[in-house]
């Protein structure tokens, strides 16, 4: 999928056609000067958050999409509910649905507003900027 | 010391790095063997081509990361490791973050490994040297090298330092710490080489150093571990008498951090007060030895307030040992622009960002004649 620029552009960005981003993946996007990884989950729903991680700054969208991996004892691996988006520098690996840091809640991207409509995925600033169809992230 | 905290970046949350000059204390450039079959006289060729030569790697794991050893972002992408394309670590490190000056401190050294193939080992150091000067040191003015030396045969390495200091951009000797503490006796022509020629020892850890319990079965324990290393060195360094014999010399301690640095000292001092007589070659207490000629670059720092950090500083009595340090391609790479805690003292960045490393690194050229030469280029 091809990223959108959006460099300065109105109030909305096409970031290209949802049916590009599949369960699972993330692409790269540009709303004005802030950068935007935009992000379906699993479960087949958008996500849009400002692509820089909250450690030092790097572009999550040069990060990987990661299984979720949880365990009880020593030696116990299994793959949860995910993906998360890992960093690509020191790993810090991020909630796709919330946007949280996986060891600290507290810590959350900020999330940029995103709908699918018509085809195609669309980013904005505020929520109340997208087209009328239903959102499937509000920035909060 | 100023009170005036640093300013916040524009973009970022960390203490923003001074305009004029920023230092970087570790960035690797890396070769594949093959980029150094040139360099070779054909017996050692044969080494790598025809008997299937490899460097030793002690370590049980890889780096279970978004790109492994490197930044997800910093390959090439046409298979090669990162640091091994000067254009990218130019866009990505020296033209992104303004860095100034770029201390190469390489990938091949042979002293981490273990001892045996000794002949070859100090001929694959010369021919690296000579890759590094013609691939990297001679392409961009911003770039500073090491000497990588074998320290398995010292006389051969203080002979290559001999060699390699004639060259103008050539500041440090690397020592890779793989199982040996450098203090012995018979390392001791390398330091002398060294202070000869106003080199600093750069000592950085590697994937073949234990813990003090081997290597342990993760590796988030073994990395968690790797300041031992670096206290194991300054440790036998001081008590093996190489910073009286030598007191001109100056070591940087790189990639281990400085968060263990207060302990050492106040560890060593105590110990040097009770049990001196076992070590009477040493003639002043450990802690200003290390003041006066130890410094540790930063990386990998970790997430500090700026009362932390200056209380740390504080507790090591000087604000000048240490100094940035990025370790750019590697996935633990520190960022110039967010490592540093934001509201830092304006002071203590300015130094750690670039006048403890110039202090030390005294054959970076002067200031002004830098600045000159990058209006030339």
């Amino acid at each position: 999928m091809t990223a959108g620029n959006g460099g300065g552009a109105g109030p909305t960005v096409d970031v290209g056609p949802a049916a590009e981003l599949e369960p699972g993946q993330m692409v790269p996007a540009q709303l004005g000067d802030l950068p935007v990884v935009v992000i379906r989950d699993g479960e087949g729903e958008l996500h849009a958050y400002v692509d820089r991680c909250l450690h030092q700054g790097a572009r999550l969208s040069d990060g990987r999409m990661v299984p979720c991996v949880d365990g009880a004892v020593v030696g116990d691996y299994r793959e949860v509910e995910g993906p998360a988006l890992k960093c690509p520098w020191h790993g810090y690996e991020y909630d796709v649905k919330t946007g949280c840091v996986s060891f600290d809640p507290r810590r959350r991207l900020r999330k940029v507003a995103v709908a699918e409509t018509d085809g195609r995925i669309v980013i904005a600033r505020r929520k109340e900027d997208l087209p009328a169809a239903a959102p499937t992230g509000a920035a909060g | 010391m100023a009170t005036a905290p640093a300013e916040a970046t524009a973009q970022g949350n960390g203490a923003a790095p001074p305009a004029r000059e920023l230092i970087d204390t570790d960035v690797h450039e890396r070769a594949l063997l093959e980029d150094l079959l040139p360099y070779l006289e054909p017996q050692w060729q044969r080494y790598i081509t025809h008997y299937g030569w490899v460097p030793d790697r002690a370590l049980p794991y890889s780096q279970p990361t978004a790109g492994g050893l490197d930044r997800a972002d910093a390959k090439p992408g046409d298979g090669r490791p990162g640091g091994s394309d000067l254009g990218l670590l130019q866009r990505q490190l020296l033209d992104e973050f303004g860095v100034t000056h770029a201390i190469l401190t390489g990938w091949l050294n042979a002293s981490s490994m273990q001892e045996g193939w000794v002949e070859f080992k100090t001929a694959l150091m010369s021919a690296y040297n000579d890759w590094l000067v013609e691939h990297w040191l001679e392409r961009d003015e911003r770039l500073y090298g090491s000497v990588q030396v074998n320290s398995w045969d010292a006389e051969a390495a203080a002979r290559e330092i001999e060699r390699l200091a004639e060259h103008p951009r050539i500041v440090q000797v690397m020592l890779y710490s793989g199982y040996e503490a450098f203090g012995a006796p018979r390392y001791h022509p390398i330091f002398e080489a060294a202070e000869r020629h106003g080199l600093v020892v750069g000592i950085h850890h590697s994937e073949n150093s234990p813990t003090a319990l081997g290597r342990h079965r993760y590796f988030a324990e073994w990395h968690t571990l790797v300041p031992q290393v670096f206290m194991s060195q300054t440790v036998s360094l001081i008590f093996n008498g190489v910073f009286d014999r030598y007191p001109d010399l100056r070591v940087i301690m790189i990639e281990g951090g400085f968060s263990y640095v207060p302990h050492l000292m106040w560890h060593a001092d105590q110990q040097y007060k009770e049990l001196r007589h076992e070590v009477p070659w040493v003639k002043r207490l450990p802690s200003r030895i290390i003041r006066e000629q130890v410094r540790f670059a930063t990386q990998p720092i970790e997430e500090f307030t700026a009362a932390q950090l200056e209380t740390l500083i504080g507790q090591m009595e000087s604000d000048e040992l240490v100094c940035f340090s990025s370790d750019y391609p590697h996935w633990d790479f520190d960022s110039p622009e967010e490592s540093l805690p934001a509201g830092l003292n304006q002071d203590l960045a300015r130094k750690i960002f670039s006048e403890n490393a110039r202090a030390i690194y005294r054959r970076l050229p002067a200031p002004e004649a830098a600045r000159v030469e990058g209006v030339a280029a």
